[in-house]
């Protein structure tokens, strides 16, 4: 993947090089502390509501090698954590603008594609 | 009722065969480009699958020199009667 | 093999037809992109497995031999999109020595007069 460096953030000494929209240049750079370090770098704090969010879109993507646009979003986190937080507007709650945009950039994840 | 459009030549078997298979009983085909090979003589065991309702472009036509070659049971439309063709059929559906 | 009668078919907004198979070209990816885009918008989306198509379909695909990726990922999250009107063309199928058994979704196969009327019945239909 081509993707350019537009800035680099510090993450436990390490520079971890970031995309224009602010998602990882590499993926494997991605861990629970650099989650941390992209959340506060938006002034945004991860409960543990979100992290179990986060940990549906990093199995969704290694199952199916995809950022899922919101609707896939919203089934996968029902399938997982029940129907009560499988909802947009639970979503919309934890991760205000986009959650599948977000919530993507935020557990390492590409774009997603196919979304608004 | 659909006016497919198909634009590679007969030795593309494959998607005549698929064409041939999703063409319905009121469709009509249309050949465009490549395809206008297929409005050959030779090529009547390929365009036999449907129907006779069969037409070739003409401008695609000239441009190869096959203006004088084309099978009687296939008819020539210009650019015109292409347009006709899209506003009598429902929609348009294009094979390549 | 019970074959679909076109009478079971239900129309969608808008049909994809795949009949490239994967790796060859960038067709087959690029048609099961638009119907992914489309059910992410909410539309209705069905498939039609035809030709070479139906080769997308084969259980145990992998990434390409430099790490390209497969299509099959992209097949698999089908469902997480509500993509759920699968057909296959019944003949595609048989002149190819395979069989529903063979394929890694539950997809329903068409007898060519089915086929057509799939055709005929769908208000927007794109080829691939």
């Amino acid at each position: 993947m081509a993707t350019t460096t537009a800035r680099t953030l510090m993450v436990e000494g390490q520079p971890i090089a970031l995309d224009p929209e602010g998602y990882l240049v590499t993926l494997d750079d991605w861990s629970e502390r650099v989650a941390e370090a992209l959340a506060a770098d938006d002034g945004r704090d991860l409960t543990p509501a979100h992290w179990e969010v986060i940990e549906v879109l990093r199995d969704f993507y290694q199952r199916f090698e995809a950022a899922p646009a919101m609707r896939p979003l919203v089934k996968a986190v029902k399938q997982s954590l029940g129907a009560e937080k499988g909802s947009s507007i639970y979503l919309m709650q934890l991760f205000p603008e986009s959650p599948a945009k977000v919530g993507a950039r935020l557990a390492g994840l590409p774009k997603p594609t196919n979304c608004l | 009722m659909q006016l497919h459009l198909l634009n590679r030549s007969p030795q593309s078997t494959a998607v005549y065969r698929d064409l041939g298979e999703a063409f319905g009983a009121d469709d009509q085909l249309l050949l465009i480009e490549d395809a206008c090979y297929a409005a050959l003589p030779a090529a009547s065991g390929v365009i036999e699958a449907f129907g006779g309702r069969v037409s070739v472009l003409e401008e695609d036509l000239v441009s190869r020199g096959l203006a004088g070659r084309v099978s009687p049971a296939i008819t020539v439309v210009d650019m015109k009667g292409f347009l006709a063709l899209t506003e009598t059929h429902e929609r348009c559906v294009s094979w390549f | 093999m019970t074959n679909i009668r076109a009478s079971d078919i239900e129309p969608q907004d808008l049909m994809v037809v795949l009949r490239h198979p994967p790796h060859g070209s960038h067709w087959l990816r690029e048609g099961i992109d638009v119907a992914l885009v489309a059910a992410a918008f909410g539309q209705r989306v069905g498939l039609l497995f035809q030709g070479d198509g139906v080769y997308a379909l084969l259980e145990g695909q992998q990434a390409g031999a430099l790490g390209q990726k497969g299509t099959h990922p992209q097949l698999a999250m089908l469902e997480m999109y509500d993509i759920e009107s699968l057909w296959v063309s019944a003949a595609a199928l048989s002149e190819r020595g395979l069989s529903i058994d063979d394929l890694m979704l539950p997809v329903k196969p068409l007898g060519a007069e089915a086929v057509a009327e799939l055709m005929q019945v769908q208000p927007h239909t794109l080829i691939f």
